[in-house]
């Protein structure tokens, strides 16, 4: 009982971490422009080519024509296949896809274990030979799990030995960096070794997540022992799930803000929008520079100063 | 490669942490090889004497060395006051959100320094590499800022704050063009020329330590005398005056300049410095927009005169008083829209960058000369015969114009529709090269920072330059386009230095004397290649 207390408590830490870091983002004022092309919600080929809406002769008397289409199709292979990466940096990218689609293939493995569990909750058994979707996921699971660790092991490895080998990596690294790779390498180790030598089905892991989803109860018939393999993979597991927010890790999700809310934040303003609106509050904010041609006081406000003479 | 030198290495004091050796410099092409030998000239010791000289080969700042132990933390107090206002709503909304996130997200993986071509062209110096200064601060922060960062910071990286770090770290702000070719291919979208835009602006701002050709002789002269280059009004129209007369010279073709024409359609707004050094420039708009029968006027109210904004590159403050003043100029002549001349950075300032600072009234449209000028071609508006520039021309793509705002286009059309013989530079569009001359750099030339900029920051652009024309004969005329003040300057900068003209015939220029060169109604060519 004390792993579910365990994985609960990481789990709800998780959320609150990243809850806070989402938070945080969302009431900060809004900033000044500062896009990057190619803007990729831009419409028709100048989501290619990097032009915007500013191309147009009086865009601003146009109504703008925005792309989800152009949008998907940059950002899932950039979120799956990391296409910057494998762009930019093809020797970094042959060991940092295998970590990232390991950790994806993860989250799938946990999907269908979730989707398993609940299927036993109504009394499916997820076996081999109990119908085409128990099979699906009974295969379907091992397949992602063994694939999902297998990847992960060895990027970690292989990002673990680049940092450690290459000097432009290394002198920028601190202990943490070399901590992050090395908790990643022990989970992935141990989950790879729990599955080989004491849960090739993935029946424990999904009567483990069962036990999750229904505050503890046992699922009916036959369930593995829970052996020392697996009852540290579950700690590991949890204490994973929790670290990830507290580190630069969770780019992972806050890399949506780096792109909609930076690099692709092209809203004009316009007279008497929101917008406007919240510009002028910020006009109001009273800084405090100490440089003299700043002329801040703590009293004046940044719209007052910026209409002031500066000479 | 050097990666001996280290992100704490900042702080130990040494006679300078980075230094270039001819032989790191990437090798030019023939017939330039006899520049392979050249290195920076060694700073003179008794110019150097009183100033922090201890980064690298050069100076920007020139700041001077504090007397004693006293002024030392006076400085390092200083310091930390403004790196905690850059982290504070009040004081920093403007770039809050981006300075945070590019600062909490970086995995170091370095795939930005690859696209940097200062990086690049200085052989690998690591105190170049993007991440340099950024890990620079981001140690700083944690360490001085961040609750408990004196332990934390034994486990994230450590760094020493002395007046070496500080001294060092504000010149290192202005080894960086903010080209942001960095950030456009970070595969988490950290952008480290945002970082270090922050740290010249934390120097300005709080400390008033800035490049004197920026601040003082920048955007200080031009709040004062309306323009950075230090005409007044007055100095302006006769100069104009004299354009005019010169335009009817050279071309044969009779032009009206129109002033302070209230209610006109459009004010045009010019670098103040082509007045100076490219009258061609200002006299092709006018014939331009004669002969299209445009709508127009340019001002002669103090800083109506004059779209440059060198704030964009180090200071809000002076950022948002220079973009008020435009927008005041073109509110009291009431015209319909404010276009802004081959000016990059003002492109941007004006346009994106201060969008969030006018309102109201003062949020008048802003148009780019290029989509103007694409519009008058493609409209048919201009009788062109693109025979008239049946010379190779090649585009140089002004950072700010085309990766800060996305106007990539427009620019091509003309030319594709003008200049027979245009071909692009690998790479282009976005993915160009910086002229080396951006963030300032190219009216930076104090003690030997130019010889910087032209052997190490353009270095790439005259390898691109020289690529573009590889095919050509030595004899052809050659034309480098570059709509942009700033680049036009860098670019004649290296195009002199290395005796490019004399060598391999390449000329440079605007766009809008390309165009004005293929108007069937002048009687003379605008562009002379002598």
């Amino acid at each position: 009982m004390s792993l579910y207390f365990l994985s609960y408590f990481c789990f709800i830490v998780f959320v609150i971490a990243a809850a806070l870091r989402v938070y945080r983002q969302l009431t900060l004022p809004v900033h000044l422009r500062w896009e990057l092309y190619p803007v990729k919600h831009e419409a028709g080929d100048k989501a290619a080519y990097g032009g915007s809406y500013m191309e147009e002769p009086n865009w601003w008397e146009k109504v703008r024509k925005k792309s989800l289409g152009n949008e998907l199709k940059f950002m899932i292979p950039e979120i799956f296949l990391l296409r910057g990466l494998r762009e930019e940096n093809p020797r970094l990218w042959n060991v940092s896809f295998p970590f990232h689609f390991g950790l994806y293939l993860l989250i799938g493995t946990f999907i269908l274990l979730c989707i398993g569990a609940w299927s036993m909750f109504f009394g499916v058994r997820i076996a081999p030979g109990k119908g085409s979707i128990a099979s699906l996921l009974y295969y379907g699971t091992i397949l992602a799990g063994f694939l999902g660790l297998t990847l992960g092991a060895g990027g970690s490895a292989a990002l673990l030995r680049r940092r450690l080998r290459d000097p432009a990596l290394r002198n920028y690294s601190g202990v943490t960096d070399y901590f992050n790779l090395i908790f990643f390498l022990i989970f992935f180790v141990v989950s790879l070794l729990a599955w080989l030598f004491n849960d090739p089905s993935f029946d424990g892991a999904r009567a483990y997540i069962y036990g999750l989803l229904t505050f503890g109860s046992q699922p009916q018939g036959d369930m593995p022992a829970r052996s020392f393999l697996g009852g540290l993979t579950i700690v590991l597991t949890s204490l994973v799930v929790a670290y990830i927010p507290m580190t630069h890790m969770s780019h992972m999700f806050m890399k949506y803000f780096m792109y909609h809310s930076v690099r692709w934040e092209d809203e004009p303003n316009r007279k008497g929008s929101r917008l406007e609106a919240a510009i002028l509050q910020n006009l109001g904010f009273k800084p405090t520079w100490a440089a003299s041609h700043v002329g801040a006081d703590g009293q004046k406000t940044w719209g007052k100063i910026a209409s002031g003479p500066g000479k | 490669m050097n990666h001996k030198v280290m992100p704490s290495d900042i702080s130990k004091p040494s006679r300078r942490l980075g230094h270039i050796e001819p032989a790191e410099l990437p090798p030019l092409p023939p017939p330039y090889e006899d520049f392979n030998d050249l290195g920076i000239s060694e700073l003179k010791a008794e110019k150097t004497a009183s100033i922090e000289t201890s980064l690298d080969d050069t100076v920007a700042i020139a700041i001077p060395k504090p007397a004693d132990k006293e002024a030392e933390e006076k400085y390092i107090r200083a310091f930390l006051s403004g790196l905690k206002k850059l982290f504070e709503k009040e004081n920093n909304w403007g770039f809050l959100q981006p300075l945070l996130l590019s600062m909490e997200h970086c995995a170091r993986c370095q795939t930005c320094s690859e696209a940097c071509p200062v990086f690049e062209m200085s052989g690998r110096q690591e105190i170049y590499r993007p991440t340099f200064r950024s890990e620079v601060l981001r140690r700083i922060y944690r360490k001085y800022i961040k609750p408990y960062g004196k332990i934390t910071s034994k486990l994230t990286g450590d760094i020493d704050l002395n007046w070496t770090t500080i001294a060092r770290l504000a010149e290192l702000a202005y080894r960086c063009t903010l080209c942001r070719r960095c950030a456009s291919v970070c595969p988490i979208g950290v952008d480290n020329a945002l970082i270090t835009h922050e740290v010249r602006k934390l120097f300005s701002q709080e400390m008033g330590i800035a490049p004197k050709e920026i601040h003082e002789k920048g955007s200080v002269q031009q709040l004062r005398v309306g323009s950075t280059t230090g005409m007044n009004p007055m100095a302006v129209k006769d100069s104009m005056d004299f354009i005019k007369e010169e335009m009817e010279e050279i071309t044969g073709y009779p032009v009206e300049i129109p002033w302070d024409k209230e209610g006109a359609d459009i004010l045009l707004l010019h670098n103040a410095g082509e007045v100076l050094s490219w009258p061609e420039n200002v006299g092709a708009f006018a014939i331009v927009f004669q002969a299209a029968g445009i709508s127009w006027t340019l001002s002669s109210e103090e800083m109506g005169y004059d779209v440059v904004n060198y704030g964009l590159w180090y200071d809000d403050v002076q950022m948002a008083r220079v973009a008020v003043k435009h927008a005041e100029s073109a509110k009291k002549l009431r015209v319909k829209k404010i276009v802004i001349g081959e000016c990059g950075h003002a492109h941007k300032a004006l346009t994106v960058i201060a969008d969030r600072v006018l309102t109201g009234n003062l949020n008048i449209p802003r148009e780019s000369a290029l989509v103007l000028l694409d519009e008058i071609v493609r409209q048919g508006k201009l009788n062109l015969d693109p025979s008239r520039n049946n010379f190779p021309v090649t585009l140089h793509d002004p950072c700010n114009i085309v990766r800060a705002m996305g106007i990539v286009e427009p620019q091509r059309r003309i030319l594709r529709k003008i200049a027979p013989q245009f071909r692009e530079m690998t790479p282009h569009g976005v993915d160009n090269y910086c002229c080396g001359g951006g963030s300032g750099f190219a009216i930076m030339s104090g003690f030997n920072f130019a010889e910087w900029r032209t052997l190490v920051s353009s270095r790439k652009k005259f390898l691109q330059i020289l690529d573009a024309f590889k095919d050509e004969p030595q004899e052809v005329p050659k034309y480098v386009c570059a709509p942009c003040s700033n680049c036009k300057g860098s670019i004649r900068d290296i195009l002199t230095f290395y005796h490019a003209k004399e060598r391999s015939r390449i000329f440079y220029g605007g766009l809008v004397e390309l165009i004005v060169n293929a108007m069937v109604d002048m009687k003379k060519p605008m562009i002379h290649f002598d």
